[in-house]
């Protein structure tokens, strides 16, 4: 057929059906020429198709042909008129393109088995028209005809075949392809409302043209799922669920096409088994992260109340938080103990106060030492010494302000019962000896003020011993030997 | 497990050995929490729970600071009192 079309064949003239079928086919594509144009049209259409070696027919502008088409159907009426030798003469010039053009026709041709002379015609011809001039003339001519739409289809996807067929995808996608070239030309005959199949296949192996429309959506799926299968064993990562959903949802899909069952299915089963195992992985992953999100900005608060945190490691920040957080809470004490205790004051007590100190180390300590402190000057005989005496005489005297008995934490403190029993003695002394200040009260803020002010700090530990070791020292405080009398005689 | 979490917490260089040792630290001193299993409260509970308590103790101690200031208003000025009253303001 080709060499019919190249070689000027005269003896075609008598034999030559163009007139018929061009004008039938140039019916179909709607040529805007009338019909006594048609065959040149076609012709000029096809220029390398219907090349019709009548001298009749012949062209004379061959530089139209290879330019738009509008021009050359201009031209046909010229051509009519023009002398046969003026056109032969610029047959040669298309000769090449001409052939080259029949060529890829031709392989079109074969490539497409479409039983329908029309549409094989017209898919045939726009690829060439396009591939060889981008014309006006073949878009026209598709919109308007549903079968010129899968035809388009079947033209983007002959004409990537060969790219396709390089290498892209292994043998069996090759014939994939050509099963789905096949497919499509059978499409073009088959209605609009292509077979989902079918159409999955086409985009899922093209994945480069979109389905016409009708089922863009299961398409999308497939091309998704195909990409997701190609690159399953390479992606394990959080498009592994997708992956995994893609695969299940083609399963359906594909149940009908055997060939990308027995080449897709193998994929996406490992796939889903590895994807399932790395999903967990990616899901724990994920939930840690979040806990740890959580965390961080748990302790990004925290740091923010405590004052004076420069500490950008997490453990000296929580042991800060640790240390404020007991300061606090003994601030809190003094606080609420004082409140209850100046309404309770008296004059008496005024010699005491001078005598008291403490480090931070006696914080429960000292708050309940506070407390007998406070208590003592009151009452000359109280009864607080007692383990279980100081706390009810707290809640005697300081009401339920006082929240020690709450907060006391068994760990920091040795043995609080044994520090009431023996707080008033190791109070006395131990202020005495320490701070004879005129208030007692700024020593029991220093355990909070070392946050404020760090060189006022004062060594817990010592103060414990010093307060622990005169367990059963009497008297010789400031403080007034009948109150320690009565003490003594309260424990 | 130890092995990824050290991955993880790469760049914060401490190890949950120690945020666990603080937490409980912290558990032991809120009193709400301490009311609680321990095993089952988490480290995010307890920092929230932290924070929480850190805030109602500030709040308590603005509220005993107030109410201080108003009780140094009444007593004696001279007196040992509104000394006392007065350092436990000034914290």
């Amino acid at each position: 057929m080709i060499n019919h079309h190249c070689v000027p064949d005269f003896e075609m003239d008598e034999d030559y059906s163009f007139p018929t079928s061009s004008s039938a086919v140039s019916r179909s594509r709607k040529s805007p020429l009338p019909e006594e144009e048609i065959v040149e049209l076609l012709w000029q259409n096809g220029q390398v198709v219907m090349q019709s070696q009548n001298q009749r027919s012949i062209r004379r502008s061959p530089p139209p042909k290879l330019e738009q088409e509008n021009d050359n159907s201009n031209n046909n009426h010229l051509f009519m008129q023009e002398d046969e030798m003026a056109a032969w003469l610029h047959y040669p010039l298309d000769e090449d393109n001409f052939c080259a053009q029949l060529e890829l026709l031709d392989n079109n041709n074969n490539m497409n088995m479409s039983s329908q002379s029309q549409t094989t015609t017209q898919t045939n011809i726009n690829p060439m028209v396009r591939s060889s001039q981008p014309q006006p003339q073949p878009p026209p001519l598709r919109p308007p005809i549903p079968p010129s739409r899968r035809s388009e289809l079947a033209e983007s996807k002959m004409s990537q075949v060969p790219s396709r067929q390089k290498g892209y995808y292994d043998d069996e996608t090759n014939k994939r392809m050509a099963a789905a070239v096949r497919e499509s030309s059978t499409m073009v005959d088959s209605n609009e409302t292509c077979d989902r199949s079918k159409v999955e296949m086409m985009t899922c192996e093209m994945t480069v043209t979109s389905s016409p429309g009708c089922s863009s959506a299961s398409a999308e799926a497939d091309q998704k799922e195909e990409a997701a299968a190609g690159e399953d064993r390479k992606r394990k990562s959080i498009e592994a669920d997708d992956a995994d959903a893609d695969a299940d949802a083609a399963d359906e899909c594909h149940s009908e096409d055997v060939e990308f069952e027995s080449a897709d299915a193998k994929k996406r089963v490992r796939g889903s088994t590895s994807t399932k195992r790395s999903r967990a992985a990616e899901v724990h992953n994920l939930s840690e992260r979040r806990r740890r999100d959580r965390i961080n900005e748990k302790m990004k608060a925290l740091q923010e109340l405590i004052p004076r945190c420069n500490k950008s490691d997490k453990a000296s920040m929580l042991d800060e938080a640790i240390e404020y957080l007991k300061s606090l809470q003994l601030q809190v004490q003094m606080m609420s103990m004082g409140y209850g205790m100046v309404p309770m004051m008296f004059p008496g007590v005024q010699q005491y106060m001078p005598t008291m100190g403490m480090g931070i180390g006696m914080g429960m300590g000292m708050g309940m030492g506070m407390e007998m402190g406070i208590n003592r000057p009151m009452f000359p005989f109280p009864n607080m010494l007692a383990g279980s005496g100081l706390p009810t005489g707290a809640a005697a005297h300081l009401g339920p302000k006082f929240p020690m008995p709450a907060f006391m934490p068994p760990v920091p403190v040795p043995d609080p019962s044994r520090i009431q029993s023996n707080q008033s003695e190791q109070m006395l002394n131990s202020l005495g000896a320490q701070h004879p200040s005129q208030s007692w009260f700024p020593n029991f803020t220093d355990p909070y003020q070392q946050y404020v002010a760090p060189h006022q700090m004062q060594l817990p530990l010592p103060q414990n011993q010093a307060m622990a070791q005169p367990s059963t020292s009497k008297p010789s405080s400031s403080r007034g030997p009948e109150n320690l009398d009565n003490n003594q005689s309260g424990t | 497990m130890s092995s990824r979490r050290s991955r993880q917490s790469g760049a914060s260089r401490i190890t949950d050995d120690q945020i666990i040792d603080l937490v409980s630290k912290l558990r032991q001193l809120v009193p709400e929490i301490q009311n609680r299993r321990s095993d089952k409260v988490s480290a995010s509970k307890v920092l929230q729970e932290t924070c929480n308590y850190i805030r109602s103790l500030h709040r308590e101690v603005d509220d005993l600071s107030e109410r201080l200031s108003q009780l140094l208003a009444t007593i004696d000025a001279d007196s040992a009192e509104a000394a006392i009253i007065r350092s436990l303001i000034s914290q």
